[in-house]
């Protein structure tokens, strides 16, 4: 079904009446950065001037830590962001709203605003509570953030109120069936529900480790483990759905999945993409997208 | 803040330097940099240092709490425009974030000048340098807190703008064409960047303009060709963008060459702010406690009333406990006697954290001060032997730096010797801090030696005060709670020290203190009678 991928994941993540957005991905190259392009510029069409920025770097011609090309990001006047100082064009001139002490992998943090349509690389900062407040600083410049994850940075997505697209794709995992486990697991990880309070419960401090559930499961726990929220879950593949379908594991905190999106094209093997994004759609139970072929998943 | 000189670690740790220079650290950069250069003032420098005293006590007693806290909010948000200052100096050219930072920092200065209202006892910081370079960027303001190269700035940049804008619109519309037009013969939606063509949709060949960059068995990676048109649309707005480019940049330098030209004054606004940021984080200091101005004397002697050593107070003030403060006059070397746990080694650090802040030109913790600059303060004794010293043994750790002190011979000397030679036989001990304190008279050092020794004033020739202790024997408290027991004791315990002539008089009320802190009763019962 030929869709605006851009347009219908931002009427998910808006439904849930989340400020911001965040792409997270279960790999390097995986099409986070295509997704938020297509997202941003959905907003763009829809009269948003959203605020862009990234858990680490992105935006780049060149990704520095493969020397692969990667998509670059073409901003429109208007909309804010968050990068690197050093990492802004000189020109155009941006307006610039604010300068942080944070420091990212380019330099100090600065918050600017677009004024003419150019490229830009997003350089965001590298850690969790620095992203945080980023995306609390740029909510304050613009009406909605959207927010291009690093790989596996989950943890900053904890204390957020974001909606969350969860990005898959070939160049992840050898195969079409371990793509889908990884990023079924990824979303059984990030989905646990909320603790409702009525049921016996153990709480765990801090990361429920892989040690931690193996204890548990083998010693027949069954009350609800209860997490801060789903980023202390320090599980992931297999591991993870193994211990999620033996532990009721709950959190205090739920994080809002409202996509995922798939790319069939990695940079080493390519999947068939209707039948990678089909049982995508099947082992998660979450929409389903293929940006590159502007479809969502039957 | 250094304390160069005037203390060694040992000394510094014992009388919490660093608390001290945390409880004075300014809040922005410009701060920090004048910060790390002040350095005790030397004897000699009495009238600077009570100057400089005077001057924080002025702004201390000139401001309200709440107006000394906005400026440290003025000072922690300025951001650090010393580089750019820096920059425009060497002849770089300002980033548009260089010159948001001085837009902020000339922004502060004028706020701090508000907040000030003219008080002499703080530097204008709002030069005719800064108002000028101020006024030069104004145009740029974007919002109330933003920086922009505006149009305003210099009209062949609007020029260039309008005209790259021009073109980037006939780009995007010469592009969009392409790509509706593609999207209308596919039948649906096409990314402008890659998009996939299932072969199974594709009836025939893929229209004029699509490029493949990448086949699959089942599907083909593509990408929408640069037509003629576009390709020429594309030539227009990149020679556009770098021509407004350039005019972006002739801007930036007219602005850096503007900063440029008063880069000296600026250089002193900077060190103004710092100025007054230190100033004000001591005058905040100085309301918190209740610091008052010591006359600084250049006669060696410390004399005060009311004195606090304030990182102890504020941890008993934690525990719901006040601290009693200590009044004591020190001309001279002077023993100081007194019970277990009465307050001597507070009383040694009290002394010393005056003679720290005098020194550093700030009002001191006390009612009443009178205090001279001297060349070293230094602490012997309890915590300084914790030291790890290899093999030396405590003792010879506190023999060693004692050594190394007379060695230095800083003069004036003002010596603080908690319990010197407690670690070796009383006899020899006795002897031992008995010619030390005749040595530290005769290089006509002052200071404290606390000690349990008897008979030491006396024999060396000294003034002797006391801790007068407990009024009574305290109240055992009826389970074993530390925090009751040391309550019950704060409540019997007399801290008043006095000079005393009895030397029969000093008792250490040890066996009193033990019963209190819960030690067996058959042994307190048993050490009285070996007492008796």
């Amino acid at each position: 079904m030929h869709v605006d991928v851009g347009d219908a994941i931002l009427r998910l993540a808006q439904e849930t009446g989340a400020p911001s957005l965040v792409v997270v991905g279960t790999g390097k190259n995986v099409g986070k950065t295509v997704a938020m392009r297509a997202i941003y510029r959905a907003a763009v069409a829809r009269g948003i001037a959203p605020g862009l920025t990234s858990i680490g770097r992105d935006g780049e011609a060149i990704d520095v830590g493969d020397a692969q090309s990667k998509p670059r990001l073409f901003l429109r006047a208007g909309t804010a962001l968050a990068t690197a100082r050093d990492v802004l064009p000189a020109s155009p001139a941006s307006e610039m709203l604010e300068l942080s002490l944070l420091q990212t992998a380019a330099g100090r943090l600065a918050y600017a605003r677009v004024r003419s349509d150019a490229h830009y690389e997003l350089v965001g900062p590298p850690t969790a509570s620095g992203l945080r407040e980023a995306i609390d600083t740029l909510l304050h410049h613009a009406p909605y953030a959207i927010v291009d994850g690093a790989v596996d940075r989950i943890a900053a997505l904890a204390g957020g109120r974001d909606a969350v697209v969860v990005a898959c794709g070939a160049s992840a995992s050898p195969t079409i069936d371990e793509a889908v486990s990884d990023v079924r697991a990824l979303v059984a990880r990030l989905s646990i529900a909320r603790y409702d309070g009525r049921e016996e419960a153990l709480r765990i401090e801090g990361a429920l480790t892989p040690s931690r559930a193996t204890q548990l499961i083998r010693e027949g726990e069954k009350r609800a483990i209860v997490v801060r929220d789903p980023t202390q879950i320090a599980l992931s593949g297999r591991g993870a759905l193994h211990a999620l379908e033996r532990l009721r594991v709950r959190c205090e905190r739920e994080i809002r999945i409202v996509a995922v999106t798939v790319a069939s094209i990695g940079r080493d093997r390519t999947f068939e993409p209707r039948m990678f994004a089909h049982e995508v759609a099947s082992a998660t139970g979450v929409p389903t997208f293929d940006v590159y072929a502007s479809e969502r998943a039957a | 803040m250094k304390p160069g000189a005037l203390l060694d670690d040992i000394t510094a740790r014992a009388l919490e330097f660093r608390w001290l220079r945390t409880a004075l650290a300014p809040a922005s950069p410009y701060g920090d940099r004048i910060f790390e250069r002040i350095v005790p003032f030397a004897p000699g420098e009495e009238a600077q240092a009570e100057a400089r005293a005077r001057r924080v006590a002025a702004i201390a007693s000139g401001f309200s709490s709440q107006t000394l806290d906005a400026m440290r909010d003025v000072f922690r948000n300025a951001p650090d425009a010393s580089n750019a200052i820096a920059r425009a100096s060497m002849g770089d050219t300002l980033s548009d974030a260089n010159l948001l930072e001085l837009q902020r920092f000339f922004d502060a200065c004028v706020r701090l000048d508000t907040l000030t209202d003219e008080n002499a006892a703080l530097p204008r910081v709002a030069s005719a340098a800064v108002v000028e370079s101020a006024r030069r960027i104004e145009l740029g303001r974007a919002g109330k807190f933003g920086f922009y190269l505006a149009d305003a700035f210099d009209p062949a940049l609007e020029r260039a703008r309008s005209s790259l804008a021009q073109a980037q619109a006939e780009y995007d519309a010469a592009r969009g064409r392409a790509t509706a037009a593609i999207a209308t013969l596919l039948g649906r939606e096409v990314e402008p960047n890659e998009f996939i063509v299932m072969r199974a949709d594709l009836n025939g060949a893929l229209p004029d303009g699509v490029r493949v960059v990448r086949e699959a068995p089942t599907y083909l990676l593509c990408e929408i060709e640069e037509t003629d048109a576009t390709l020429a649309a594309l030539d227009r707005r990149d020679a556009l963008a770098t021509a407004a480019a350039a005019a972006e940049e002739t801007v930036r330098r007219a602005l850096t060459d503007a900063i440029r030209e008063h880069a000296a004054a600026l250089n002193a606004a900077a060190d103004a702010f710092g100025e007054a940021d230190v100033l004000v984080a001591a005058a905040r200091f100085t309301q918190t406690h209740d610091c008052t101005v010591a006359s600084i004397v250049s006669e060696p002697a410390l004399h005060a009333t009311g004195a606090c050593f304030i990182p102890l107070e504020l941890e008993l003030e934690k525990e719901g406990r006040h601290f009693t403060p200590i009044s004591i006059a020190i001309d001279d070397v002077a023993v100081l006697t007194g019970p277990n746990m009465g307050g001597k080694s507070v009383c040694l650090r009290t002394c010393g954290f005056i003679a720290i802040c005098a020194a550093f030109g700030l009002p001191v913790p006390a009612s009443n001060a009178a205090v001279a600059l001297f060349a070293e303060i230094s602490w012997l004794g309890v915590g300084a032997d914790d030291e790890p010293g290899g093999l030396l043994s405590s003792f010879a750790r506190e023999v060693v730096r004692l050594r190394d002190l007379l060695k230095r011979d800083r003069r004036p000397l003002f010596a603080l010797l908690d319990e010197f030679a407690r670690t070796t036989t009383p006899r020899e001990g006795k002897a031992l801090l008995v010619a030390v304190l005749k040595r530290l008279q005769a290089i006509g050092a002052r200071g404290l030696s606390a000690t349990h020794l008897a008979g030491i004033a006396p024999a060396a020739g000294v003034r002797h005060f006391a801790v007068r202790g407990l009024r009574g024997i305290p109240n055992r408290p009826a389970t074993s709670d530390l925090h009751q027991a040391l309550e019950s004791l704060a409540s019997s315990m007399d801290y008043t020290i006095e000079e005393v002539t009895d030397e029969a008089a000093a008792r250490s009320d040890a066996i009193a203190l033990a019963a209190l802190l819960g030690l067996d009763e058959r042994v307190i019962t048993d050490a009285y009678d070996v007492m008796e």
